[in-house]
């Protein structure tokens, strides 16, 4: 074989191999023109069922252990007024999981494909631990954020651990360093599967290959902000008409959404005679969503 | 013998390669992935072939820098194995990507809207640690043939010959701790993490000894196929084989892990080599180098994706195209340059003397007096090192500063590990230029100069950026609840008043960073320009200002424009009024 | 770790690094008392140290470079190379395992980094190293090795 044989072979060889590689390909793009009008939206009911599927296969228990109250963030660029965070009362949750469904339809989350769903990788920003909900803590010293390499997880001044999904490279190292393992992976495009349904305009559809976790109903915050901002230039905006969606939804009011630093706000109002407790694992990151039980 | 290895390599390589398609069509969710961690099968791929790419450099360098003898030809293989390996650890991580397209992001540079790379993660340190590593082990491999070029002109190969000889060893000197550099961070990916199973702060040490020892297993491997020993290099693989083990123990004694087959096959069989039967006998050295390639593979498998059961088929692909790959390229490149490697000159068994004439030169030079700061050996070596850390400080101030804007706190230990790349890569271009430079034929020159020029262009693109626009926007509905007229000062304070001010004028903190400043939206300007371009401007971006497309509406833009008459009228007005109270 | 342990260790390093170079060099010989060192030194490490403590995790990498930097007060030729080369695994070993430590929210051991490392680029300028410097080198890698 001399060697413009050589090369021959090779090149055929790699291009046969890449060919069949993409073969997906042509068909998904003539997919995504065609049905595109007749794409399958699941409807409501496949959402509840799944939910009931997720909360079936439980979770492990929290181990929880005593944190005080959230405070200041511990960064240069710490907003003094606003840090933004939950509490759930372990007293009045009974686990009734409506705030999963609560949180799917706010954030346009969508469904999982069969085998995703026996490796329980739901996409549910809120998970069933025990009898609590579960969500991203927005750790105030986020692990998750200290690895992310392009910067895509970062931290906004008033204590969200945001997520800018146009910059994630998909490593999953955030995912990997979580210690409750909070963030969830886009495995499929759930637009092309017809696993998703777009229930809330304002939310982006995150794209295959993208992580994503609870932002605390970002989009309710900006919007009660931007109107504030143009209704009153020279206040001080502390997001007092904002409540989360699963705080919204919670029938016996156990999600409580409010501004650790605002006295006024109904969080630190309920928490503040109250014993808080953390997932043993993430509380030494200062988190802003916590657990509250019994009375101090 | 290595047209049938090449033959294995294409055979393993096509299914691997349907594989490899698969897996960049599909994405993640086609191969194994850990569901505690997220990482699969490349990611140890990905480790087991960067391991096995230190192997060839590090041999090579450590021993010019340790003066044991090794011939030349051994030391062309083990580093044209680096090179190859290289290649295939390369195209893992990026396949591991879930947007592949954003992998450019990792590199620890700016681009115009601010966004930079987070210096503090790992990945970053080992983006820069490997592409380092590839330009400087190209340079090291090629610099052998720069040592024979064209026969039939005397003095150039004189004049070649002097300049590689002086760029040699100080290159191995820069090489040798650069290799175990590149191979402690990328253990530090593993070792800062909060998963139980990946901490140790002895990872670093563990991934080099593995490194090491995977890697000669790999040199021996081809070595035995150029009918060939190298005793030392046994010698050596089988001390680390023990290491190993006691690395092993003493990870079983911190995190409770232990990979049982690893042990097996790493451990106990390379013990085989002490009977003189296996040692002579040609297949089994083979099978042994092989089985310890198997072991390190395990291992990290294991280490990876502690929760793997199964392999499935894309697994096993993946595997298939990693060894199809190298074996292809390796057999492949070692036919290109065969003339190189079979070379009279450079006959099995031939030591490379380069070490020793300059080792004589530096004791000549030793017994001299020189004025300080003019010695040989810090006009050759310590010289473009402190280059080098000038450059890394410089950078390391850049980054602070940089990381600043986007509120990100940086400690020295988050910018620290990428010292070792920067300094390396300053120092030993700065070594090498100039001797290449001379030595190299006009064609190569003109390569590398092109070669730079892509690079800056490249350079160019990244500070570019790409687009803002979400790729899945659902702006169609989102900019309908904004679409009304009785809002646009709501869209116009909260989208446009950063920069442009509540009031039409600009917010000057703000603007001042931006060059060229834009001109004031003044009526005569506003008319000048007319409406349909100011909503294209709107829509489209024009120098700092982002595109607004998909995120608000033509309608709404147009809306915008109106606004801004109104404000700039209002400007105007009261710009005249208070006119008219001066006179 | 009690101080006292600690101080055990650096003996124990002292004592047997005199016989690594002892006789005719072998590869087979010095990696098999280095190997043998190693693996003392991992279950003196495991029975001596609270293990919960992750500082634990390195200390035999550690005792191992110490080892080393003893050993190369034998050495008969070349002796500043190896000096130069001992010292730096040590700092490798503190250095790295330091980041991996960082991360998990310990801080950074800068003094015995700095220290370590400013013996290293000292002695990379040693020419002659007589019977009082080698006395001079090994006060200081206990001194680092104690208090630091």
């Amino acid at each position: 074989m001399d060697r413009r044989e050589f090369i021959k072979v090779c090149s055929v060889m790699a291009a046969a191999g890449l060919l069949y590689g993409c073969r997906k390909i042509p068909f998904v793009g003539k997919a995504s023109s065609d049905e595109s009008l007749s794409r399958a939206i699941p409807a409501l009911k496949d959402f509840e069922d799944e939910v009931e599927k997720a909360m079936a296969r439980g979770g492990k228990n929290l181990d929880l252990v005593k944190v005080p109250m959230p405070s200041i963030l511990n960064a240069s660029d710490a907003d003094l007024q606003n840090r933004f965070g939950m509490a759930i009362d372990l007293d009045a949750c009974n686990g009734c999981g409506k705030c999963i469904m609560a949180c799917i339809v706010e954030n346009n989350i969508p469904l999982v494909t069969e085998e995703e769903r026996e490796k329980d990788r739901f996409m549910h920003w809120i998970k069933m631990r025990g009898d609590a909900p579960f969500m991203c803590a927005h750790c105030g010293d986020a692990p998750c954020e200290k690895v992310c390499p392009t910067g895509a997880a970062n931290h906004t001044p008033d204590g969200l651990s945001a997520m800018m999904y146009k910059r994630c490279a998909g490593s999953r190292f955030c995912g990997a360093n979580c210690p409750e393992k909070a963030r969830k992976f886009n495995y499929n495009d759930a637009e092309e599967l017809g696993l998703l349904r777009k229930f809330n305009a304002e939310v982006p559809v995150r794209g295959k290959g993208v992580m994503e976790k609870c932002s605390m109903c970002l989009q309710r915050l900006q919007n009660d902000r931007l109107r504030f901002k143009a209704e009153h230039p020279f206040n001080e905006w502390r997001g007092r008409n904002v409540k989360t969606a699963c705080a919204e939804a919670c029938p016996r009011n156990a999600i409580i959404f409010g501004n650790w630093l605002d006295p006024e706000s109904p969080l630190v109002k309920a928490a503040k005679h109250r014993e808080l407790f953390a997932p043993r694992s993430i509380a030494k990151f200062d988190p802003s969503v916590v657990y509250m039980r019994g009375r101090r | 013998m290595f047209r049938a290895l090449f033959c294995i390599g294409l055979a393993l390589l096509v299914p691997g390669l349907v594989a490899m398609g698969v897996s960049l069509c599909g994405g993640p969710v086609e191969w194994f992935t850990d569901t505690q961690t997220f990482w699969g099968v490349p990611i140890s791929l990905f480790v087991f072939w960067i391991g096995l790419a230190h192997a060839g450099t590090l041999i090579s360098a450590a021993f010019l820098v340790l003066n044991v003898k090794m011939d030349r030809r051994t030391a062309l293989l083990a580093e044209m194995s680096t090179l190859c390996s290289l290649a295939v650890a390369v195209c893992m991580p990026l396949m591991h990507l879930g947007v592949i397209a954003n992998f450019y992001m990792v590199a620890p540079f700016w681009d115009a809207r601010g966004n930079i790379s987070n210096v503090r993660s790992p990945l970053v340190w080992d983006f820069c640690c490997i592409a380092v590593y590839g330009v400087l082990s190209l340079l090291f491999f090629v610099s052998h043939f720069c040592m024979n070029p064209l026969k039939d002109d005397l003095p150039t190969v004189a004049v070649a010959r002097a300049w590689i000889k002086k760029v040699r060893r100080p290159m191995a000197w820069i090489l040798f701790p650069l290799v175990l550099w590149v191979h402690s961070v990328v253990s530090l990916d593993f070792a800062s993490t909060f998963v139980p199973e990946w901490q140790g702060a002895f990872f670093p040490l563990y991934f080099i000894a593995g490194a090491i020892f995977s890697g000669l297993a790999l040199v021996n491997f081809l070595l035995t196929f150029e009918n060939y020993r190298v005793r030392v290099l046994e010698k050596l693989t089988l001390v680390c084989s023990w290491f190993m083990c006691a690395f092993w123990v003493w990870n079983f004694i911190i995190n409770g892990n232990f990979c049982v087959s690893a042990f097996v096959f790493a451990g106990v069989l390379p013990q085989l080599l002490f009977v003189e039967w296996v040692r002579e006998n040609r297949y089994a050295c083979v099978s042994l180098w092989l089985s310890i390639l198997l072991g390190m593979l395990l291992e990290r498998v294991y280490l990876v994706s502690p929760t793997m059961e199964t392999f499935g088929w894309i697994d096993l692909g993946l595997v298939a195209f990693g060894a199809g790959m190298f074996l292809v390229t390796f057999y492949g490149l070692r036919r290109l340059l065969q003339k190189g490697i079979e070379d009279d000159e450079l006959l099995m068994g031939d030591v490379d003397t380069v070490g020793e004439a300059l080792d004589s030169e530096f004791e000549a030079a030793s017994r001299k007096y020189f004025l300080p700061l003019s010695t040989p050996e810090y006009r050759i070596l310590r010289l473009p090192v402190l280059c080098g850390i000038l450059v890394a400080i410089l950078f390391s101030i850049w980054t602070f500063n940089a990381n600043d804007q986007v509120n990100i706190e940086l400690r020295l230990v988050n910018v620290f590990p990428l010292f070792g790349p920067i300094i390396a890569l300053v120092a030993a271009l700065i070594l090498t230029s100039r001797a290449l430079w001379t030595v190299s034929r006009k064609s190569v020159r003109w390569v590398v100069v092109s070669l730079l020029v892509a690079f800056a262009g490249a350079c160019g693109a990244f500070y570019a950026g790409g687009s803002s626009v979400p790729e899945k926007a659902s702006a169609e509905t989102s900019s309908q609840l904004l679409d009304n007229v009785s809002v646009v000062n709501v869209v116009w304070d909260s989208r446009c008043a950063t920069c442009h001010g509540i009031d039409g004028k600009f917010n000057k903190k703000f603007v001042r960073e931006f060059y060229p400043v834009p001109q004031t939206l003044s009526l005569d300007r506003l008319d000048s320009i007319g409406e349909d371009s100011l909503v294209q401007v709107i829509l489209q971006g024009r120098v700092n200002m982002n595109s607004y497309e998909g995120r608000i509406s033509e309608g709404m833009a147009r809306n915008l424009v109106m606004y801004m008459r109104i404000l700039a009228e209002r400007d105007s007005a009261r710009a005249s009024s208070a006119g008219e109270d001066e006179e | 770790m009690t101080p006292l342990m600690n101080a055990l260790a650096c003996l124990l390093a002292l004592a047997s690094a005199r016989f690594l170079w002892r006789d005719k060099v072998s590869m087979l010989k010095e990696s098999l008392i280095l190997l043998g060192f190693l693996l003392i030194s991992c279950f003196y490490t495991f029975f001596a140290a609270d293990m919960s403590l992750v500082q634990m995790e390195h200390y035999p990498f550690r005792m191992l470079a110490l080892f080393l930097c003893f050993s190369t007060t034998e050495l008969p030729r070349k002796r500043r190379r190896y000096l130069v080369l001992a010292q730096t695994a040590w700092l490798w070993v503190e250095f790295f395992a330091g980041i991996s430590l960082f991360y998990r929210g310990l801080d950074m051991p800068w003094i015995r980094i700095t220290a370590i490392a400013g013996i290293a680029f000292g002695s990379s300028f040693l020419s002659r190293i007589n019977r009082e410097m080698e006395f001079c080198l090994m006060v200081f890698w206990i001194a680092i090795w104690v208090f630091f």
